[in-house]
């Protein structure tokens, strides 16, 4: 009587889940009995025509298109969330109550300087220095969109985080959020300033969004947090995100 | 490559980004043929790579190289894989199902002379076109667990833990997977 089953066969045939003593009586039994090996045959004829199956292979520029979306979500990750010990974790940390500020420091900077420089466009006669002073404003719009870029990229990798990730990673972000609609607005005054009412406009669109992020908190209910996905899902404000970083550093290789 | 993996890996837990993105570019393809065997979407494949990539990245600091970083980031994916599916829903599938097809009867008997010809085994295309439509059948449980041993050569110990079954529960999984498949069979007789 044939004790073995199909299951053990295919236990067999991947060498896991049997002990030493079963796989030797396996074997005894395919060399005594043709039948068994007929069966075992035609496990293996099934499986290898599994094999033969073309491994599911992605479009040629799927990896780039990985790190596109990636790099965007790991530069927007709080320092805690980084991959570190814990000398990295304290140093992030220390480097949190930093950064948000600095960045914000850094918006109300180039405010400052953008609205100083086209003050004295303004106000100053064409002169032989207009020349220089058109320099300044174009470098002055260039600085802009180096920062509006960065701005971006964080804020894609918070969108994108906030489409995918859990309840805690939705709340895990808010000072994040909080700290992008800070840079938002002063980016938003600086691309009015500087002349650029377009990527104004679309700033000011970004606004309501992260304050809906900024202000999730454990207690925010479900339904408010798949309302908040579901319309990041239903709009193009990703892609409108995306798009215009590509603008500006299309803008910026151009320029250089 | 074991060594330049080794030393990404390091730089990437020390928030190298550029080294992180060597990983990303050494793996995302393999991930994706696992994502799409799971799902069966290409999609929610990418998707899942994009999330796996996140996770991995974000819990570098956890990884303790007791397993290769493939079979680490793999088994991410697997589960990343897994929440897309419960996201979207469309399959309506879940881990807990168990399926009853033909549980423990033997189904591989046949007589000597079934055994296949040169020209059946030239039936490639229906062979294909078998293996997905049995592939479609399996329960999501079903189908992963035999693509982590089939495809990913997984122990059944881990394919237990990353899908927090026992390890009887996992073997199950895939006898059943493997029963699903007997339609392959067909074209071979």
């Amino acid at each position: 009587m044939n004790t073995i089953s199909d299951n053990d066969l295919i236990l067999y045939f991947y060498r896991d889940g049997l002990d030493a003593e079963r796989i030797r009586e396996i074997d005894d039994a395919l060399f005594a009995s043709p039948d068994l090996r007929a069966r075992y045959t035609r496990l293996q004829q099934m499986l290898h025509a599994v094999d033969a199956e073309p491994a599911p292979e992605p479009d040629a520029g799927f990896s780039d298109r990985v790190w596109q979306r990636l790099g965007g979500r790991i530069a927007a990750l709080q320092p805690a969330d980084a991959p570190a010990g814990w000398r990295a974790r304290l140093f992030g940390t220390l480097h949190s109550l930093l950064v948000p500020r600095a960045a914000l420091a850094a918006a109300c900077m180039l405010l400052l300087a953008i609205g100083v420089g086209f003050y004295a466009g303004r106000s100053t006669a064409p002169q032989p220095d207009e020349i220089a002073q058109t320099r300044a404003n174009a470098m002055a719009t260039r600085v802009l969109d180096a920062y509006v870029a960065e701005h971006l990229r964080a804020t894609e990798g918070l969108l994108l985080t906030a489409v995918n990730s859990d309840d805690s990673g939705l709340v895990g972000n808010r000072d994040l959020a909080a700290s992008l609609v800070d840079s938002n607005r002063l980016y938003a005054q600086a691309a009015t300033r500087s002349g650029n009412a377009r990527l104004a406009d679309f700033l000011r669109q970004l606004e309501p969004v992260l304050l809906e992020l900024a202000n999730q908190s454990p207690d925010t209910s479900v339904q408010s947090i798949d309302g908040l996905r579901d319309y990041l899902k239903k709009t193009d404000l990703l892609f409108q995100v995306r798009a215009t970083q590509a603008r500006i550093d299309a803008t910026g290789k151009h320029s250089t | 490559m074991a060594t330049d993996e080794v030393r990404w890996v390091a730089e990437a837990r020390r928030g190298d980004r550029n080294a992180f993105r060597h990983l990303v570019e050494a793996y995302s393809r393999a991930l994706f043929a696992l994502c799409m065997r799971i799902t069966r979407d290409s999609t929610m494949a990418e998707d899942a790579v994009q999330e796996a990539f996140f996770n991995a990245y974000r819990h570098l600091g956890d990884f303790d190289g007791r397993s290769s970083f493939k079979t680490w980031l793999h088994r991410i994916a697997v589960n990343a894989a897994l929440e897309q599916l419960r996201r979207n829903g469309k399959h309506g599938v879940t881990l807990s199902d168990t399926g009853t097809d033909d549980d423990g009867e033997d189904f591989l008997a046949s007589r000597p002379d079934d055994a296949p010809t040169p020209d059946r085994h030239a039936l490639g295309g229906e062979i294909g076109r078998q293996i997905q439509d049995q592939l479609a059948r399996m329960t999501t449980l079903e189908r992963t667990a035999f693509v982590m041993r089939h495809h990913e050569g997984q122990s059944l110990e881990t394919i237990a833990e990353t899908l927090s079954l026992n390890i009887s529960a996992s073997k199950q999984a895939i006898f059943r997977a493997v029963r699903k498949l007997r339609g392959v069979l067909e074209p071979l007789r």
